[in-house]
């Protein structure tokens, strides 16, 4: 009988143990200095997947030679080693100085980044993620790990403002329901960039506005356009897939310019595009005049290529809807993002890129 | 009065190592038609099929398989009794894999239970849930955003506030036999790998940031269980992420019922 009591008293004793250490966590939960997350409609949502985020080109490796359960293993083995810095780490850490600025100017304000990690991982590598984020402090307090679902109801779940990923395929389903994303690259050399100012820079035609140039461009070369531009010089161009994110932007921006911090505004806007001042760029930016949108600095290179002159800005991401821009840009150690928006995913420079023979057709499929 | 009604159709489960959970039969069939003889499909048909679909994998891995869910009918109403013969002839017509019928009244459906060993009771009526879940019974309720998901897996969502909320007293019977399902759910994952299973475990955390989120996960991981989906909210609404997840049901420790 009494054998029974004392075990039973040693269960009690360990699990009053146990549920005073639960308690502890949940109180210093509470009391925690780490800053809410804003609400979703307040907020300027941006979604990174755990490879933009983090890089994991050895686990990746793992992954496709050895399958899903050995790549899971493989994580939980390693489940406090924090994985190394991705391609959208940077621009990560210049959102969260962004955000310790406004919480200075507007303690109570709502309009801030909200970071989120949304990833197709198994939740049992979101062990090792969140080890990670812990590691190097990152202000990342919603995730989405959908073991293999698709994220795209998540990202409107969250009201996402901006998408990055490593993958084409999500990017491009996710321009297609109408939420701004880009595909990151690792860049191939690593370059110093500002630890105080944002530094986001766009193409212009088919990523803050349509491809109706581009189309120009293609069919009848560069000199067309310039004229054509020139001709509807007052006619605002339509939008494209990341004007959104470009106001998102503006409007923080704003926010520090009420308080008299334009100067010193951790936010700084490009335009990097391949028209010409002369003719073609007062389209653009007339355009964004019309849109109520503000710009920094609009660079145009008239054809030349965009590597040297992004290497003086050092963006913390670089969109472009072009990959030979975007290759161009990576080889100087510029951080790019790919937008796959437009008749320029069609092309690879300036020759239509042949599509295999889809094999229900009769027809051979037409060129332009 | 209570009575039970053994489901000739369907091979009895072992009492000993099955995992029973009863539904509702006002949540699993519809109104039909008085003329009609069968029940049209309730907000519980996707669920009772999902349920269905684990067994029948359970038992392709291993045709011996003892571990599986035993499927109890349970009408909760005296209403509910005076239909029971169509209750069964709708339930054969369907083939739908339960075990059997239990028919009682509003005031002994929970003695029901009880005696039947009930290891999960879903309804869709929150006081009906919240009976049971006194009397130490683990409860969902059922709803119109879960159960009737038309997944192939079964999809069971975790509410991981709960499952690392700290016990101010001795810890409740419900909360106990929480951890005990939960436990049995991780014991069927492992039948399976990550790639074919029928099985979906979902972990969802609405208070606190990612380190509550952590928390939760290793708490279930040391109870057996591998969380498959972990959805880390830090206070974001619930509801447009549960409509994407849509889980046919929501468990936390005790009775989970998630307003809003």
């Amino acid at each position: 009988m009494s054998e029974i009591k004392d075990s039973s008293a040693k269960a009690e004793e360990s699990r009053t143990e146990k549920d005073w250490k639960e308690a502890k966590a949940a109180f210093d939960n509470l009391k925690s200095t780490k800053p809410r997350p804003p609400k979703p409609q307040n907020a300027v949502t941006i979604a990174v997947s755990s490879r933009t985020l983090f890089s994991m080109v050895w686990e990746r490796k793992v992954f496709k030679e050895e399958g899903v359960e050995k790549y899971v293993a493989h994580h939980m083995d390693h489940e406090d080693e924090p994985l190394k810095p991705g391609a959208a780490f940077p621009f990560v850490k210049a959102l969260m100085n962004v955000n310790s600025r406004l919480r200075e100017l507007y303690p109570d304000s709502e309009e801030l980044f909200d970071i989120v990690l949304m990833t197709n991982n198994h939740a049992q590598v979101g062990v090792r993620l969140i080890n990670s984020i812990n590691h190097y402090d990152l202000a990342i307090e919603r995730f989405c790990m959908t073991g293999g679902q698709s994220p795209i109801g998540y990202l409107k779940a969250y009201m996402t403002n901006l998408y990055l990923s490593t993958d084409s395929k999500k990017v491009k389903e996710a321009i297609e329901e109408g939420i701004a994303a880009a595909t990151m690259f690792l860049p191939e050399k690593e370059i110093a960039l500002s630890d105080t100012q944002l530094k986001v820079a766009f193409d212009g035609d088919a990523v803050l506005f349509s491809d109706e140039s581009e189309i120009i461009v293609k069919q009848h070369g560069l000199d067309a356009l310039f004229e054509h531009e020139k001709q509807f010089e007052n006619k605002p161009l339509a939008q494209g897939p990341l004007k959104c994110f470009l106001e998102a932007l503006g409007k923080l921006q704003r926010k520090f310019y009420a308080k008299n911090e334009r100067l010193n505004c951790p936010i700084r806007t490009y335009l990097v595009t391949a028209r010409s001042a002369a003719s073609s760029g007062a389209r653009v930016l007339k355009t964004l005049r019309s849109w109520g949108l503000e710009i920094d600095e609009a660079l145009f290179l008239a054809g030349a290529p965009k590597g040297p002159l992004l290497l003086k800005i050092r963006p913390h991401i670089f969109f472009d809807d072009q990959m030979f821009h975007i290759e161009g840009a990576k080889e100087m150690g510029t951080i790019s993002a790919h937008v796959p928006y437009g008749i320029g995913q069609k092309y690879n420079k300036s020759k239509l890129i042949e599509q295999p023979e889809q094999p229900a057709k009769k027809e051979s499929p037409k060129k332009i | 009065m209570v009575s039970t009604v053994l489901n000739t159709d369907v091979k009895q489960k072992d009492a000993d190592h099955a995992v029973v959970i009863a539904v509702t039969s006002r949540a699993v069939f519809g109104s039909g038609a008085d003329d009609d003889e069968v029940y049209g499909e309730g907000l519980a048909f996707p669920l009772l099929q999902a349920l269905q679909r684990v067994n029948e994998h359970l038992l392709m891995n291993n045709p011996a398989e003892l571990l599986l869910f035993d499927i109890v009918l349970l009408t909760t109403d005296s209403q509910q009794q005076q239909q029971s013969p169509r209750i069964i002839s709708s339930t054969r017509h369907y083939g739908l894999e339960v075990g059997r019928f239990c028919f009682s009244s509003e005031e002994d459906f929970v003695e029901n239970l009880l005696k039947n060993n009930v290891q999960l009771f879903l309804s869709t009526d929150r006081n009906e849930a919240s009976q049971a879940t006194q009397r130490g019974v683990l409860s969902a309720l059922l709803d119109h955003q879960t159960a009737s998901c038309p997944s192939e897996q079964l999809k069971v969502l975790f509410f991981g506030d709960a499952v690392i909320q700290p016990d101010t007293g001795p810890t409740p019977p419900s909360r106990q036999a929480a951890r005990s399902f939960s436990a049995q759910l991780g014991e069927m994952q492992r039948r399976f790998t990550m790639s074919d299973s029928p099985l979906s475990i979902g972990l969802v955390t609405w208070r606190g940031g990612r380190d509550s989120c952590a928390d939760a996960l290793h708490t279930l991981r040391s109870r057996g269980v591998r969380v498959d989906e972990a959805y880390c909210l830090a206070e974001a609404p619930w509801g447009p992420i549960l409509s994407v997840f849509r889980p046919h049901f929501l468990l936390s420790d005790g009775f989970g019922g998630l307003e809003g």
